[in-house]
């Protein structure tokens, strides 16, 4: 497959075609829907506009974000490479979260420590499996998709662990009516794969394996560590959404990450990752991600329920892969295919 | 792709083997009938209520299903896609089936009403990732959520029941002793082994799968197919759909939900390869008896249904594995 080239060389090049030129420049594009979105918004409901609930929205925003951000790394590193286990994997650290506080009386430090360990364990099983084993992504994360999510539903069948230790809550608190999360976990995390993934070497590795495989072999990329390190990321990420989602309920639900493979493969997605690999940015996840919250916060006012929020987002995936699809045929056919 | 990813199942190879029955035992539709027969065996043994006769009924009639939507899923994944979504679209289908028994009574307008509503759901699947040329599980994951938005909405959030019992010969009428849903899995397992194996159409499904680029500059319609593979699964979602009212009598909201999962580990532990261009409908329904009765042994042996997802993940897991092993072997 065709890689698409990195974004930005396109506004510097110009070019007659203004739309798809602003459809390419995603960051740009999402810029603009987001202004749309947040301006009907404001129309339609009294106190969207209110800082009060701007910032509150941002707190969710933390969870699905961080799941999005480990997602759109593997799906950069390409070879059809997808993570469709974050979800359950989000369920099964949690319920480990709470074993660990309530059965295991371990401090908090540790209990957190070793729920992000244990993120990396699952999310290191899945790479296990697509490096070493070679296995398709597809079908190792479907099946593991299923696998994490059964085994914490079993741990206390299916009941929620609550009475978790009150230190615990300080993650989910305010510090001057901004949600601690985002100032504690999710800028430091957007911050630092920001900076490893456009500015590294690691960075540029993730980048050429997604883009060309095999080129980046003959370059002494190391194409396998690499991609293992992404699903390890993954579950790095899961984990930590873990630990967020469970302070934020004050209670670890063996449910807790349901449905959220697909707020992390849309968002990655709307974000510009293709499926393909080589294409995603941190910007692009980041602007993505208060799109999709602001959407569920609209459909939350209008009193919709989960089902229509997720059915909307399927919709949202759609639209935004044949996007996808369409830059890049444009794309790929004036300026010759790439990779 | 090497030239020997070509299995028996496929067709047969220009030089006879000669040892033909090494060739049977080796194969993956003989390592699953023996271990499906080692397993009823000792769960028959271990479990008497296993081999009563209601209880084999019911795996027969589950496996059925399976075994229906498996046939299109095995064309889907023989072209080295996927689909994600025939769960919710068994659920929607259900629920078409289930009002228009309930508006007119009438079994053969409720199949058909089903079917059609399958088709409308795969010909979308189908369109969307030939011509949107976007990768399959995008599309069908997307899709499962949406069509489990369309159920609720056609449901309004509640159970549809007071189903006329007109479909109930489909769902637990037997014939020989055996169910009719059972019979019907068998003639359309037929007619895709025939299709699949002998028909210019069925061939280039391998063809696809093994190299999609190869087979366009071959000539073969690439677009076409693609789009008829999850038509087809649309519409054996649909006739499921009439066979598991007929079975159940009610739609429930959340119904076929982790169907997809069965089905995708039927067709991989029937041998059928993730990557494409390898698979046989024999594998796959055999893969759905296999699936059939480890989920049974799960209810008779009193493991908790919830560790069903771990079971079954293990287990595509494990045939893949194998899977990978007989490629990297040279078979």
């Amino acid at each position: 497959m065709a890689a698409v080239p990195r974004p930005g060389r396109w506004l510097r090049a110009g070019g007659r075609e203004g739309l798809i030129r602003l459809l390419s420049e995603r960051p740009l594009f999402l810029l603009l829907l987001l202004a749309i979105i947040v301006v009907v918004n404001a129309a339609l409901v009294p106190y969207f506009l209110t800082l009060g609930n701007l910032l509150s929205l941002t707190a969710y925003a933390v969870e699905i974000g961080l799941l999005a951000l480990g997602e759109v790394v593997v799906i950069i590193t390409g070879a059809g490479a997808i993570d469709l286990s974050v979800g359950s994997m989000v369920s099964f650290a949690s319920m480990v979260f709470g074993l660990l506080l309530t059965r295991g009386h371990v401090p908090l430090w540790l209990g957190i420590t070793l729920t992000l360990g244990f993120g990396v364990l699952m999310g290191s099983v899945n790479g296990l499996f697509v490096t070493v084993f070679r296995f398709p992504a597809l079908i190792v994360t479907l099946a593991t998709l299923y696998a994490y999510a059964s085994v914490p539903l079993v741990l206390t069948n299916t009941v929620p662990i609550s009475n978790l230790p009150s230190g615990l809550y300080r993650l989910t608190g305010s510090l001057d009516g901004v949600p601690t999360q985002v100032v504690v976990v999710f800028i430091p995390v957007v911050l630092v794969l920001g900076f490893v993934l456009h500015a590294t070497v690691l960075g540029r590795y993730v980048y050429s394996i997604g883009i060309n495989e095999l080129a980046a072999r003959f370059a002494a990329v190391p194409v396998r560590w690499t991609r293992f390190a992404a699903f390890c990321l993954s579950g790095l990420l899961a984990g930590l959404t873990a630990v967020v989602t469970t302070s934020r309920f004050a209670s670890a639900r063996p449910d807790a990450g349901m449905g959220m493979e697909l707020q992390a493969i849309t968002i990655a997605v709307l974000g510009g990752a293709s499926i393909a690999g080589g294409s995603g940015t941190v910007a692009g996840v980041v602007l993505a991600t208060l799109l999709v919250t602001v959407m569920d916060n609209a459909m939350n006012v209008a009193g919709l329920q989960s089902t229509w929020q997720l059915g909307a987002l399927g919709a949202l995936l759609i639209g935004s892969a044949l996007l996808n699809q369409l830059v890049r045929q444009r794309f790929g056919t004036r300026r010759g295919r790439v990779g | 792709m090497q030239s020997s990813d070509l299995g028996w199942e496929g067709r047969r190879p220009l030089i006879p083997t000669a040892r033909p029955w090494r060739a049977l035992l080796e194969s993956r539709e003989f390592t699953i009938f023996a271990f499906l027969l080692a397993l009823s065996v000792a769960l028959s043994l271990r479990y008497p209520q296993f081999r009563t006769q209601p209880n084999l009924a019911d795996v027969l009639l589950n496996v059925s299903q399976l075994a229906i939507v498996g046939i299109g899923m095995t064309m889907v994944i023989l072209t080295a896609g996927i689909d994600v979504s025939v769960g919710s679209a068994l659920g929607v289908c259900a629920v078409v089936v289930g009002d228009l028994l309930i508006g007119t009574h009438a079994a053969v307008v409720a199949v058909v009403g089903g079917v059609m509503a399958g088709v409308v759901i795969g010909l979308t699947n189908g369109l969307l990732v030939a011509l949107g040329r976007v990768h399959s599980i995008i599309i069908t994951l997307a899709m499962l959520n949406i069509l489990r938005l369309v159920g609720f909405a056609l449901l309004h959030g509640n159970w549809l029941t007071g189903i006329p019992s007109d479909l109930s010969a489909l769902g637990n009428g037997t014939v020989l002793g055996v169910p009719i849903a059972w019979w019907l899995a068998m003639g359309l397992g037929g007619l895709a082994t025939y299709f699949l194996r002998s028909r210019p159409s069925g061939r280039h499904l391998y063809a696809i799968g093994g190299d999609v680029e190869a087979a366009r500059l071959a000539g073969v319609r690439v677009t076409r197919l693609t789009v008829f593979v999850y038509a087809l699964t649309g519409a054996l979602a649909g006739l499921a759909a009439a066979v598991f009212v007929g079975q159940q009598g009610q739609v429930q909201t959340n119904a076929g939900s982790g169907f997809e999962l069965q089905v995708i580990a039927a067709v991989v532990i029937g041998g059928t390869s993730i990557l494409g261009g390898k698979g046989s409908v024999v594998g796959t329904v055999l893969g759905a008896l296999l699936v059939g009765v480890i989920r049974n042994a799960l209810v008779v042996a009193h493991v908790p249904a919830l560790f069903e997802g771990l079971v079954l993940g293990a287990l595509i897991i494990v045939a893949i594995g194998l899977d990978l092993l007989h490629r990297r072997r040279g078979h």
